[in-house]
């Protein structure tokens, strides 16, 4: 078997037109995973009767177990609770007319939830009870203070982990091919299908994988420096 | 005008604060002395409501809150009338000076952003930092970002300041420009209690001195009668360790 660069390039161009699945999956699941991760924190934080054990349990959970056994769970999990749902209460909705990739959205959602947890925790934690204090002496409400001044610290803390996780949830969302969604990964598999070039396709998707991630890397970088410009002295 | 009546406070049961009964009137700056864990930032603290008290009242101008049943707005209310200068200085570090000294009166008393600002700057330029509006925490000095503290305490214009030992994370060559500071705003009649080691200051400024020991008020006077004729033998035992300037006398 010899390789054939050419078909590199021509699987290359093949795969473009996945990349809008693969980046809407990563940005549905990190934008919810980040709200869910974010309340699960503070119902943590705050130990809220009841919530924050429910919060605690989802999180060891789902931290315990692969992010491809979430996404089979909700596809055959959730079906069978709508559709006993929409019987009991007599809607028109079924399950069927959820389309695939609703699936990874959900489910690679409960997945980052999790994960983000664990991050924004480590950032509130991160930021000096004085903080706290400080705009709690001057007045501020609960909510003013954590809005105003606990949360952009935590979040410059929080940064480069959450980073990770962005990317984390960028590589994890080839998973959603077990659910027939295709993305770059599964495209792959298909463009090579017609002629074997299997390795060809596969090396064209790490590049683009690569590519993508670079920019995140990139960009959050830059959001870095923006954000944290206040640790290094800088002025504004 | 202030006035403590019978704070308690315990940490499990641990009692820490037992009965303190303090008045401070209008424009009097009261200074709190004592060995450490007696209770001085505790006390402090509870004042602000940033630790809650187990017991007791606090009168603050025409605000009363009985501490066994505050509610809610009642400690907002108290934490609006007092303001609090810390050891640690607690800038919000992710804001410069200026917006440090703006973020309440904004947040809090929502005054337009031009207004703010306005008077934001002018107590940054009292407190002796009307170069440094843009800069961050991290960019100041011990002693500046203790003066921005101080500015940022003015900002809402409280009816009392608290002070909990601001100058002893400092450099000893910064002590003096902060103290300066406090030095000027209460001669201008605002009613503080400090916290403090500094024995020459609160001779010169206090009204009145009080000993803590053990969670309790054990002495209180004018600076002369605590310093000059202490009663308690608490508080010459106290006083002949903090001023040991005798000892080192050849
Ligand atoms: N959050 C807390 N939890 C448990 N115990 C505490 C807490 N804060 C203070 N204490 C205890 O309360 C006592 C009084 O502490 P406090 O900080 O008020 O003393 P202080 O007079 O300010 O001392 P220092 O001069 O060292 O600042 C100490 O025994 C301290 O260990
Ligand atoms: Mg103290």
């Amino acid at each position: 078997m010899q390789l054939d660069p050419s078909f590199i390039w021509t699987a290359f161009v093949q795969l473009l037109g996945a990349i809008p699945t693969t980046l809407s999956i990563t940005v549905v699941s990190v934008s919810a995973g980040f709200l869910i991760g974010t309340v699960t924190a503070l119902l943590r934080l705050y130990r809220v009767p009841v919530l924050s054990q429910i919060a605690s349990a989802y999180v060891t959970f789902i931290r315990g177990t692969p992010m491809l056994t979430h996404l089979l769970l909700i596809y055959f999990g959730l079906p069978m609770i709508i559709d006993a749902l929409a019987a009991q209460f007599g809607w028109s909705f079924r399950a069927v007319s959820i389309p695939m990739i609703g699936f990874a959205y959900i489910s690679f959602s409960i997945t980052a939830g999790a994960y983000m947890s664990e991050v924004v925790r480590a950032g509130i934690q991160a930021v000096d009870r004085g903080q706290l204090e400080a705009a709690q002496s001057v007045g501020m409400t609960q909510i003013q203070s954590l809005r105003r001044i606990v949360f952009p610290q935590a979040l410059a803390a929080a940064l480069p982990n959450l980073a990770n996780s962005v990317i984390g949830m960028l590589h994890g969302s080839t998973l959603a091919f077990a659910v027939s969604v295709v993305d770059i990964n599964a495209q792959a598999q298909i463009v090579a299908s017609t002629n074997w070039k299997f390795f060809e396709a596969y090396l064209a998707a790490a590049l683009i994988f690569w590519g993508l991630t670079v920019l995140i890397e990139r960009a959050a970088a830059l959001i870095e420096k923006r954000v944290g410009a206040y640790n290094r002295g800088g002025v504004a | 005008m202030i006035q403590l009546s019978k704070i308690s406070k315990s940490f499990g049961r641990n009692p820490v604060l037992r009965d303190i009964s303090l008045n401070v009137g209008t424009g009097e700056v009261v200074v709190i002395l004592g060995a450490s864990g007696s209770g001085k930032t505790t006390l402090l603290r509870c004042i602000n409501y940033l630790e809650k008290p187990g017991s007791g009242e606090i009168a603050v101008g025409d605000l009363r809150v009985d501490c066994s049943r505050a509610r809610r707005s009642d400690i907002l209310r108290l934490r609006r009338k007092t303001a609090m200068v810390f050891q640690q200085y607690n800038l919000f570090r992710h804001k410069t000076a200026l917006e440090n000294v703006m973020e309440a009166l904004l947040v809090v008393k929502k005054l337009p952003l031009a207004e703010a600002r306005r008077r934001s700057v002018e107590l940054l330029e009292k407190v002796g930092l009307g170069a440094k509006l843009d800069a961050y925490p991290s960019r100041l000095s011990g002693g500046q970002q203790q003066r921005v503290g101080i500015a940022r305490a003015l900002a809402l214009e409280p009816e009392v300041i608290l002070f909990d030992e601001p100058t002893s994370a400092l450099d000893p060559e910064l002590v003096g420009e902060v103290l300066e500071v406090i030095r000027a705003i209460a001669k201008e009649g605002i009613t503080m209690i400090v916290v403090t080691h500094e024995m020459g200051f609160a001779r010169d400024v206090a009204n009145r001195v009080v000993f803590m020991d053990g969670g309790l008020i054990v002495e209180e006077g004018t600076p002369d009668e605590v310093f000059q004729r202490p009663r308690e033998e608490r508080t010459k035992q106290f006083l002949r360790r903090i001023t040991p300037e005798a000892n080192y006398s050849i």
